[in-house]
């Protein structure tokens, strides 16, 4: 799916920012700023990444339906974050991002995840971390995609996924919190935010894999009959 | 006349922007204080009595960033006092301190972001970017809603079937796994007729056209002018390199001149536009309605 429109543009993107923007900015992050700015260094380069990973999108042909239903399945990730708000620490959107992504592809995985993460946000509050979060669960969204003939059939390792996706989350997020805090990236303080972020890791882990396991495979047969009847 | 609400996106995005990247960028301790009550001024102007839930966390950051940033650090020359032969050093105190009012600032400049800047507005902003990703931005906006709506109707229809007579959280999970079973079931078919329904009226056949609603009227200009303006020169000061500070190892402020004033002034003047915008606003109602 195209989602810039304009080619050269795009073609503009994929060559400037992996080749000219990201050197030319970790060089100024290094070199030029005073030691102390490498949160600014990573959030730039965050961006950078998304806009990457957005002109690389290129397959000329895409049904309108496909599109569509990338929507209806980022609405129900944010959905169910509701449905399951009675139950403390379990959301289900790692869970469909992982799913849309098996059976549509990673570029749908990654637009899923990207777009979910600024769209709970706007309920639960927009910050310097969307980026950071529209990445994370697009990159576990693309991840799956390519992993996506394999995690299909084998339920051991869509539980592994599970808990690597959860792991990974809060890792990545907690590389900025850090950052953000002190500046600078300080091990000891990392490590603290790790093992205090340790029950939310376990109850991200712990509902990745059930949600995985309960959803995968019957979400996984109405996305498969949505394809195959419809052709998307 | 208008509320600071009704500005055009657009200027007010870059008005963001314009507070909330100096004072993520410069450790100042004016200029962070500054921000800060900017932030929590406007935040109190939007919510009123509301603005209270919650606004404890921002105490407890600052306080946080005060007592736990001299644990992890030890640098700096004024050595307080020895904790289990770890020096407690007033700079890292410091540093902490004006750490938490950046971290809380900025948090409430976010807060207020998300207040003002609906999804419509910020599809407005990027929409021109990428008139497809924003159509599906405003589709997920719009599903949101109508699938909430949807599960309480599952929802009821399963409990007027028995279901869930206990207090269970087994039996809850159950019951949220098949009540989402059958939303993506019905979203999905939903989805389907939408984008035939899309089709059949020549959707994709020409070019995708942007609808906006906000305009750009001279009050907008005016503020888009001078928040600009106001950007611009406390950029100047902070390249000049006439705000700045050094904590390690001993807090030291850079030489204060006219050209550092100057731009504290005009930082405070560009962090309050929006307070002064409203009170301007009450003031004209107030004076229309003594006419009256």
């Amino acid at each position: 799916m195209i989602v810039i429109k304009n080619e050269k543009v795009r073609r503009f993107l994929k060559i400037a920012v992996p080749f000219i923007f990201m050197p030319v900015l970790l060089i100024l992050g290094t070199v030029v700023f005073d030691e102390k700015k490498f949160a600014w260094v990573i959030l730039a380069t965050t961006v950078l990444a998304l806009l990457l990973f957005y002109s690389g999108f290129e397959k000329k042909v895409i049904g309108t339906r496909r599109m569509v239903i990338i929507a209806v399945m980022t609405a129900l990730s944010v959905v169910g974050r509701f449905i399951f708000a009675l139950i403390p620490g379990f959301k289900p959107i790692t869970a469909i991002v992982v799913i849309t992504a098996i059976w549509l592809g990673p570029e749908s995985g990654f637009l899923v995840g990207s777009l979910s993460a600024v769209i709970s946000n706007f309920y639960f509050g927009q910050g310097p971390w969307t980026p950071f979060q529209m990445f994370a669960w697009g990159i576990i969204g693309l991840i799956a995609g390519y992993l996506g003939r394999f995690l299909k059939k084998n339920k051991p390792a869509l539980a592994v996924y599970g808990v690597f996706a959860g792991v990974f989350y809060s890792m990545f997020m907690d590389v900025w919190s850090v950052l953000w805090y002190n500046n600078e990236f300080n091990i000891s303080v990392y490590l603290a935010a790790l093992v205090t972020a340790i029950p939310y890791t376990i109850s991200y882990a712990a509902s990745n894999v059930v949600f995985l396991l309960l959803l995968g495979r019957p979400f996984g047969e109405k996305l498969e009959r949505v394809k195959l009847k419809y052709g998307v | 006349m208008k509320s600071f609400k009704d500005y055009n996106p657009r200027a007010v995005f870059l008005f963001f922007l314009g507070v909330i990247v100096p004072s993520m960028f410069v450790m100042d301790p004016v200029l962070l204080a500054i921000s800060f009550g900017g932030a929590v001024t406007l935040h109190f102007t939007l919510n009123g009595r509301n603005g209270f839930k919650g606004f404890w966390l921002f105490p407890v950051i600052i306080a946080a960033g005060l007592i736990l940033n001299p644990l992890f650090y030890h640098n700096g020359a004024t050595v307080l006092f020895v904790l289990n032969n770890n020096p407690i050093t007033a700079e890292a105190a410091l540093y902490g301190l004006v750490m938490g009012l950046m971290i809380s600032g900025i948090l409430l400049w976010f807060r207020s972001f998300t207040t003002i800047m609906t999804s419509d507005k910020l599809l407005y902003i990027f929409g021109a970017a990428s008139p497809k990703l924003a159509l599906m931005l405003s589709m997920i906006m719009r599903y949101i809603p109508l699938f909430r709506r949807q599960i309480s109707k599952t929802n009821q229809a399963q409990k007027a079937m028995g279901l869930y007579k206990e207090e269970n959280t087994i039996d809850k999970l159950k019951g949220g796994m098949r009540v989402f079973s059958v939303m993506v079931t019905w979203a999905l078919e939903n989805g389907v007729i939408t984008a035939d329904s899309m089709v059949a009226r020549g959707y994709g056949v020409g070019r995708r056209s942007q609808f906006a609603i906000f305009k750009w009227r001279k009050a907008d200009k005016l503020f888009l002018l001078l928040a600009m303006v106001c950007t611009g020169i406390t950029f100047l000061t902070i390249a000049r390199k006439a705000i700045g500070f050094t904590f390690y190892p001993k807090i030291t402020r850079v030489p204060f001149n006219a050209l550092a004033a100057a731009g504290y002034a005009v930082y405070l003047l560009l962090v309050l536009l929006p307070v002064i915008i409203t009170v301007r606003e009450v003031r004209l109602w107030q004076s229309l309605q003594s006419k009256i």
